[in-house]
């Protein structure tokens, strides 16, 4: 995979992780107390449907591998390649 | 030569610590001292009063602070053992923040601190005590000298009230006190448990009758302020304690 | 190496101090309005070498026995203010998320306790301003008669370890790329997963036999 975000694995960022995971073509996995969100394409995860607060929602992203933030706001995250 | 500069917070009815504390100073062969009192209101050595008094200690600090002394006496023992063990420790510790928030150097000292400091230099653990105050006050220095670890064997309360008096007490009736107690085994004999009670005059000479250290809340107090100075204690004629440094045999 | 060497011996704050030119204002705030007792004063002079005027200096309880503190110097002027606090003056140009950035949060243990300091405040002149869930806490926000903005505040949760870990993989993430000119959370991201990558494997397996 060449996407890779990580996410804390906390009460709060559950939510989000499980949406992501129903996006097309990513996979979620784990490495440590971290959820791995990994794709090979653009990936996009629609804040409302996470239900996350806005602390929350901007505290989320862990970490970056090959890919970068294009959008991060009150309405979607958007990962691209790098 | 040295000059220190010496702050005494004394009661106001007191006259003889700005009589005693200059002469025994005064005979130091390195050093000259001058000395500044602030007064608390006080006349009537009583619980009431003395609470009263200590009430009025933050103002003298405040005073003796402007003339940038070296070191800062407290003056009255029993105000601070009246009120209970440790209270000399928590009292200096409170005029140290006081003068340390305000720049201040000074070291701070009080006699009720000074005479369980010279005790203790004296390595005395069996003591004896003659004191000026009311019975009831009296039993308080003695459980506060108790609780600093001391043993008193035998202790006088002359029973004078008005501190006035206190100042007026005939060396002859301290004595008299004196001779009366039982002094087997006793390992030091404080003469004077009060700044006010004039007795520099008799510690040599009853260190000499009674065959033993004899020490005074003066001569104690002006141990301390030679050790907050770093300067030698070596004064004559005033007992054994303020010749610790001496380099001359005791006689 | 002593025993003590490598042990964390602190035990929270003794006080933070902070000048005051309303005594009046701050003792009814933080003593009648909050309820925290006055708890010791000092009154002293200037006596080092500066030119200083005569101050109080004075504590108020604010829980664990840990106090914050103020000075009152008789006679000093008090600074216009009209972005900032009675210590450090903004011009309007500084932007408000900036000047509130330093504040002091006092901790409470519960909904209730929070509320109860919001009640108190509510019914003086110093309302809350805010009250906010962040991530895993929820707090309220005023502004103290200093100008200076006080936070007390409530965990929705306890932090748990792996919160930890995190946060030392984003202090090293930080410290490690902080010099890079024009460094951003862009790079922090990067370098944090690399991290993660590392070390998050190894410390879930150390977690276990705990």
């Amino acid at each position: 995979m060449t996407h890779r975000l990580f996410m804390l694995d906390v009460p709060e960022n559950t939510s989000i992780a499980a949406v992501a995971e129903e996006v097309p073509g990513v996979e979620v996995d784990r490495i440590g107390p971290y959820f791995v969100i990994a794709s090979e394409e653009p990936v996009v995860i629609d804040r409302r449907a996470t239900g996350a607060r806005h602390a929350v929602w901007y505290s989320c992203i862990g970490g970056l591998d090959g890919c970068r933030i294009v959008q991060w706001d009150k309405d979607a995250l958007r990962l691209e390649r790098r | 030569m040295n000059h220190v500069r010496i702050g005494l917070v004394v009661p106001s009815s007191n006259v003889t610590v700005e009589t005693e504390m200059p002469a025994i100073l005064s005979r130091h062969p390195q050093a000259s001292f001058s000395f500044h009192a602030s007064r608390m209101r006080m006349a009537k050595v009583s619980p009431e009063q003395l609470a009263a008094m200590n009430a009025q200690r933050e103002r003298c600090i405040l005073e003796l602070g402007d003339a940038s002394p070296d070191v800062i006496l407290y003056a009255c023992l029993v105000a601070l053992m009246a009120a209970g063990p440790g209270e000399h420790q928590r009292v200096e510790g409170l005029v140290a923040e006081q003068l340390a928030t305000g720049g201040a150097e000074a070291r701070v000292r009080s006699s009720a601190g000074a005479l369980v400091e010279g005790l203790q230099a004296l390595s005395a653990r069996r003591i004896a005590l003659i004191t000026p105050y009311m019975r009831p006050l009296a039993e308080k220095v003695v459980a506060y000298l108790e609780a600093e670890g001391f043993e008193v064997a035998d202790w006088r309360a002359l029973e004078v009230e008005d501190n006035r008096e206190v100042g007026c007490i005939p060396g002859d009736r301290v004595m008299e006190a004196a001779r009366s107690l039982d002094l087997t085994d006793v390992d030091a004999l404080v003469i004077s448990a009060c700044v006010q009670m004039p007795s520099l005059s008799l510690v040599e000479a009853a260190e000499q009758e009674l065959g033993l250290p004899v020490l005074s809340a003066a001569t104690a107090g002006a141990y301390s302020i030679l050790r907050a100075a770093d300067l030698p204690v070596d004064i004559p004629g005033a007992g054994s304690l303020l010749r610790a440094d001496s380099l001359q045999p005791a006689t | 190496m002593s025993s003590l060497s490598d042990q964390h011996l602190v035990r929270g704050v003794d006080h933070a101090a902070f000048p005051t030119f309303d005594p009046s204002g701050t003792v009814r705030f933080y003593r009648d309005t909050l309820g925290f007792p006055v708890v010791h004063s000092i009154c002293a002079a200037g006596w080092g070498p500066d030119d200083h005027p005569d101050f109080i200096h004075f504590f108020f309880d604010i829980g664990n026995d840990d106090r914050v503190a103020f000075f009152y110097y008789f006679g000093l002027p008090a600074p216009e203010v009209s972005k900032g606090d009675v210590y450090a003056q903004f011009g309007d140009e500084t932007p408000e998320w900036f000047v509130r950035s330093r504040h002091l949060a006092i901790h409470v243990d519960s909904e209730d306790h929070l509320l109860e300091y919001r009640r108190r405040l509510d019914a003086s002149q110093w309302p809350v301003e805010m009250q906010i869930q962040h991530e895993t806490i929820e707090s309220i926000y005023t502004h103290d008669p200093n100008g200076y903005m006080v936070e007390i505040t409530r965990a929705l949760r306890p932090v748990t370890p792996q919160e930890d870990l995190d946060a030392n993989l984003t202090i090293d993430a930080l410290v490690d790329i902080v010099q890079r000119p024009g460094a951003g959370m862009d790079d922090l991201l990067v370098r944090k997963a690399e991290l993660i990558v590392e070390r998050a494997e190894a410390w879930q397996e150390g977690q276990v036999g705990r």
